[in-house]
């Protein structure tokens, strides 16, 4: 038995060695247009979407699920488009509305209201700030956030977005601040989060990684194993920071000269240089070039090579377009076309290409408006269905539903506030005001524990126990959970004394929902089974508060 | 913060299974890995696994924040320029001198190891406090675990119903979590060692608890439908934290049940009650538990804090050794006490030392380290080291080899990453 088990190991050592080494690869990468070359740019409309995507599940005998019911809808919609939970009047309002174009109708309120920029905000300052490297770099995040949130308040496009944040000049402070933050500098998160001296490495990864879809880091090091990009090709990329660098900005505080900030500025000189494997204290001066193989002059100074970096990346880049359509497109469909949502490229698997690249096209037609296309996208048939989980695990349901998925913090935090009202917040003299209150207290321990970074793939997005004990036991929540006062329980118990129709109404509240039959008797029994109203519904509220669906997009 | 990742690779094309699948199957502990080739490796691995989570090895981890100076701590240097005015005092053991305001660790010196050549490169904090927790530099394209978390997933017990991982004291913004090894090795945060975990205690009674995680089963039926795996994690989590609160170990967390003289023994202070609770974690088998005691970063006025600070260390630490070894724990319980880097020889205009990674000191204890020793000199002067340079891998890898784990094993994120990357055992420790 122990000489099979050695003899089983030799082989499988070297079998297993030959599995960690990457294999190499033979073809060269290198990013073109090809993929929506002819395809035209014209605004997509919905009935478009319907059709392209109905065809592909035609061909592939794949039945869609049915169209969700206007408590679903509604509740997914507000969600998606505003981290909001609907409350019940808006629920039933929205049900017994007759307008056949009352979803369109909701679509377009949503869009156009204020928490539509402060959800959206809220998203990209996660996505940005799970990979910073620099840890001063969270006290600049409340700056970042209120730039977002200014640039989605003005529906501002995509590609000027990205510009800014690429060639951006400005400084943002290194100590949280107990006023408002300033939205002015706010793009200078995006280079500022890196520092050290793998910072111009990071910037290039990040660059790649948000802004076009491409995972090309694990080239810094080696010739990338499955996707072609050679260390050359990541190493040109990062040379085009080579000549930004940041200094530190000091002040008088408290009669001692420290550092209070930290600002973007040009080096008239500089180069990168890729490490040498054998010998890493030397290396290769690299040219910047672009990943489409478009070389730029190495004597060009700071703001015109990042200026060429942008052009490169925002004018005319099909990637460009079609990282951020698989992105928003996931994040509504809960499954996008490439998976992970940031991790796209030439051959990489992809579901229906075609269908990305006509959306990817009209998305520049439209001058890269983001809210044209979250409006297309739910006004879709495909977007209106039910939710389904996939057989297994990896499965991608092709769009013939919805595919379920975890809320993020903020809107997690934000239906437990719809759903019990507002907290006490964090008291004393020094209380921190707007922005930075949501930092401290119950809200920000809250928003810590759920927090998670989007570009995660949802079926890797795990719980914790911390999660839990938070809405299990944590007393704040609870106190507001009892049946007393002018708490929610307090005023439903008096204002429905029928049980029947108080569970109805902590359905609607928590799930805005009606309860099903099912759960109808199910809470009914139990009701009667504890025999002590306020008790068995405490019981019920806190059970609503610590499912599943509480925490899900459905 | 949620700080884990899992990193996904698809192979595709080329007949490599899909780096996500072979995680998972690592994750749930099945032997036997058909799908990725390597079978008969994977169960010799995983027999001696079993042994390792059987014999319940655990580490403490003693942070001590903001880089504690070694001149008044363990490399002592009186009657010279660099040392200023600080004293050596005698320790148990003869021919080794501590600095003052350490009496009662000197008396402990016979169970623990000095060492006195740390080298490292950080001189920044948090970078330094990152590479101190996980053995690497951060980086945006992977989340490291932590050095704790790495050795959880190797010596955690299968069915535990306690965290595998705490940390005692305020979380030090940023230092690193389970990064890519998931929430199951992530530390459970104890902010105030004289209280119960932040929202471990049922807000009702436990026959109600019971019967509202029975309603929440049975109303969670029909939604199961529609988003089965969703419910499914769901409630495993569930499970945990209720097996947690609920469990006659989680009076593992309340020091209230320690008697007071011991208790004061201890020190009535942050650091002091966490060590205490430390044994307390390691009685119950936890794996891996930081107490951390911030403010050594002392750039003005060094040597009145450092000496309100040691008071603090020295009680809880001897005490603590003295309580792991009368109690039978200290040969399964391997302690490192260290900050990010040490301090400046020089002192400065404001009485104060600065950063400094070249040269400083840690102690390490239990788990068969040979103590009564101290392993390699600083120079007179106290700038360099003057023999038998240690780097913090140097460190990780000794910690490993006391507790029966290979730190060139590899986990499995965005790629494969070895618990330590470089490094070798200082042979003088074990």
């Amino acid at each position: 038995m122990r000489t099979s088990l050695f003899s089983l190991l030799g082989a499988s050592l070297l079998a297993a060695t030959a599995l960690a080494l990457p294999p190499k690869s033979t073809k060269n990468q290198k990013l073109t247009n090809e993929e929506w070359k002819g395809v035209s740019a014209d605004p997509v409309t919905s009935a478009e979407i319907d059709r392209l995507v109905n065809q592909q599940l035609e061909a592939a005998k794949i039945s869609p699920s049915s169209r969700t019911t206007d408590e679903q809808f509604i509740r997914r919609v507000m969600l998606d488009l505003t981290g909001r939970l609907p409350l019940p009047a808006d629920v039933t309002e929205f049900a017994e509305d007759k307008n056949p174009n009352k979803r369109a109708k909701l679509i377009d309120k949503l869009l156009a209201g204020d928490e539509y920029a402060l959800h959206w905000s809220a998203y990209w300052r996660d996505v940005f700030a799970a990979k910073s490297t620099d840890f001063r770099a969270r006290a600049m995040l409340p700056s970042f956030e209120a730039w977002l949130e200014e640039q989605f308040r003005q529906n501002r496009p995509w590609d000027k977005m990205v510009r800014e944040m690429l060639t951006s000049e400005g400084q943002l402070p290194i100590r949280p601040a107990r006023s408002e933050p300033d939205a002015k500098d706010g793009a200078s998160y995006f280079l500022l989060a890196y520092q050290g001296a793998d910072a111009i490495n990071d910037r290039a990864a990040q660059t790649a990684r948000i802004f076009l879809g491409i995972q090309i880091q694990c080239a810094q090091c080696h010739d990338h194993p499955f996707d072609g990009w050679k260390r050359e090709q990541f190493h040109e990329l990062a040379s085009y920071f080579a000549k930004v660098t940041e200094r530190p900005v000091f002040e008088m505080v408290n009669e001692k000269r420290q550092v209070v900030a930290q600002q973007l500025s040009s080096k008239p000189f500089g180069e990168h240089k890729m490490p040498d494997l054998d010998n890493p204290s030397h290396g290769t001066t690299m040219l910047p070039k672009f990943l489409d193989g478009k070389a730029v002059n190495p004597r060009t100074g700071d703001a015109d090579l990042r200026k060429s970096l942008a052009d490169s990346i925002t004018k005319n880049n099909y990637w460009f377009a079609a990282a951020l359509v698989n992105r928003l497109w996931g994040e509504l469909m809960g499954q996008s076309f490439c998976q992970p949502i940031d991790d796209m490229g030439p051959g990489k698997d992809t579901v229906m290409p075609t269908v990305l690249a006509r959306l990817a096209a009209g998305f520049k037609g439209s001058g890269y408006d983001m809210k044209t296309l979250l409006r297309v996208i739910c006004n879709s048939e495909m977007y209106q269905r039910q939710i389904r989980p996939g057989e297994s695990n990896d499965q991608h349901l092709q769009f013939a539903s919805v595919y379920p998925t975890r809320l993020p913090a903020e809107s997690l935090w934000q239906s437990l506030v719809t759903v019990l009202g507002a907290f006490p917040m964090p008291g004393g003299p020094q209380r921190p005001a707007g922005r930075y209150a949501t930092r401290f207290g119950l809200e920000g321990n809250f928003k810590e524990e759920f927090r998670f970074d989007p570009s995660t793939p949802p079926d890797e997005i795990e719980g914790s126990i911390p999660q839990a004990l938070m809405l299990m036991n944590n007393p704040q929540i609870q106190q507001k959970i009892r049946a007393q006062g002018t708490n929610l329980l307090g005023r439903i118990l008096s204002a429905y004394p029928k049980d029947e129709d108080a569970i109805g109404i902590l359905y609607l509240r928590t799930f805005a929902r009606k309860p099903t039959d099912r759960e109808r008797e199910k809470a009914m029994s139990y009701v009667k089974k504890v025999g002590n109203r306020s008790e068995a519904f405490e019981d019920l509220l806190w059970v609503l508060l610590n499912s599943t669906e509480f925490q899900t997009k459905r | 913060m949620s700080e884990h990742t899992l990193m996904h690779v698809t192979t595709g094309a080329q007949g490599v299974v899909s780096r996500r699948s072979f995680l998972r199957t690592m994750g749930a502990g099945t032997a036997g890995l058909a799908a990725a080739g390597a079978f008969g490796w994977k169960e010799a691995v995983t027999l001696h696994a079993e042994e390792l989570r059987k014999n319940g090895m655990s580490c403490i981890f003693l942070f001590m924040s903001g880089g504690p100076s070694q001149f008044e701590t363990f490399d002592p240097k009186p009657g010279t320029t660099n040392g200023g005015p600080t004293k050596a005092i005698d320790t148990a053991v003869s021919g080794v001198q501590i600095a003052e305001n350490w009496p009662e660790l000197a008396k402990q010196m016979k169970d623990i190891a000095i060492v006195r050549s740390m080298t490292n490169k950080e001189g920044a904090h948090p970078r330094a406090i990152y590479q101190m927790h996980t053995g690497y530099l951060p980086s945006a394209s992977v989340k490291y675990p932590s050095f704790g978390a790495a050795i959880c997933k190797e010596l955690g017990q299968a069915e535990f119903e306690l965290p595998y991982y705490v940390t005692v004291g305020p979380p030090i913004a940023n230092v690193a979590g389970a990064g890519f090894l998931g929430m199951r090795y992530a530390p459970f945060v104890v902010a105030d060692a004289n209280r119960m975990p932040g929202n471990s205690q049922l807000t009702v009674d436990r026959d109600r608890f019971d019967r509202r995680l029975g309603l929440m089963k049975d109303l969670e039926e029909d939604f199961a439908g529609d988003a089965k795996r969703a419910v499914t994690d769901h409630q495993n989590v569930y499970k945990g934290a209720a097996n947690l609160v609920t469990s006659p170990k989680i009076k593992a967390f309340d020091l209230n049940q320690e008697k007071d003289k011991l208790r004061d023994q201890y020190g009535r202070n942050a650091f002091g009650q966490g060590c205490l609770l430390a044994r307390r974690m390691v009685e119950e088998r936890v794996t891996f538990i930081e107490v951390s005691l911030n403010g050594w970063d002392t750039h003005q006025d060094n040597f009145e804090r450092t000496k309100t600070l040691s008071e603090q260390a020295d009680k809880g630490f001897a005490t603590l050794i003295g309580d792991l070894k009368e109690r039978g724990l200290l040969e399964r319980t391997v302690v490192m006490w260290l900050g990010e880097f040490g301090r400046t020889p020089r002192i400065n205009p404001q009485k104060g030392r600065d950063h400094y990674p070249r040269c400083f000191s840690a102690v390490v204890a239990g788990g068969g380290i040979k103590g009564g020793q101290v392993v390699g000199a600083s120079s007179a002067d106290g700038s360099d080291v003057k023999s038998r340079p240690v780097t913090v891998p140097d460190l990780f890898c000794t910690v490993c080899q006391t507790l029966k784990i290979n730190p060139r094993k590899e986990n499995v994120g965005v790629r494969p990453i070895k618990i330590v990357d470089g490094g070798a055992v200082v042979k003088e420790l074990v």
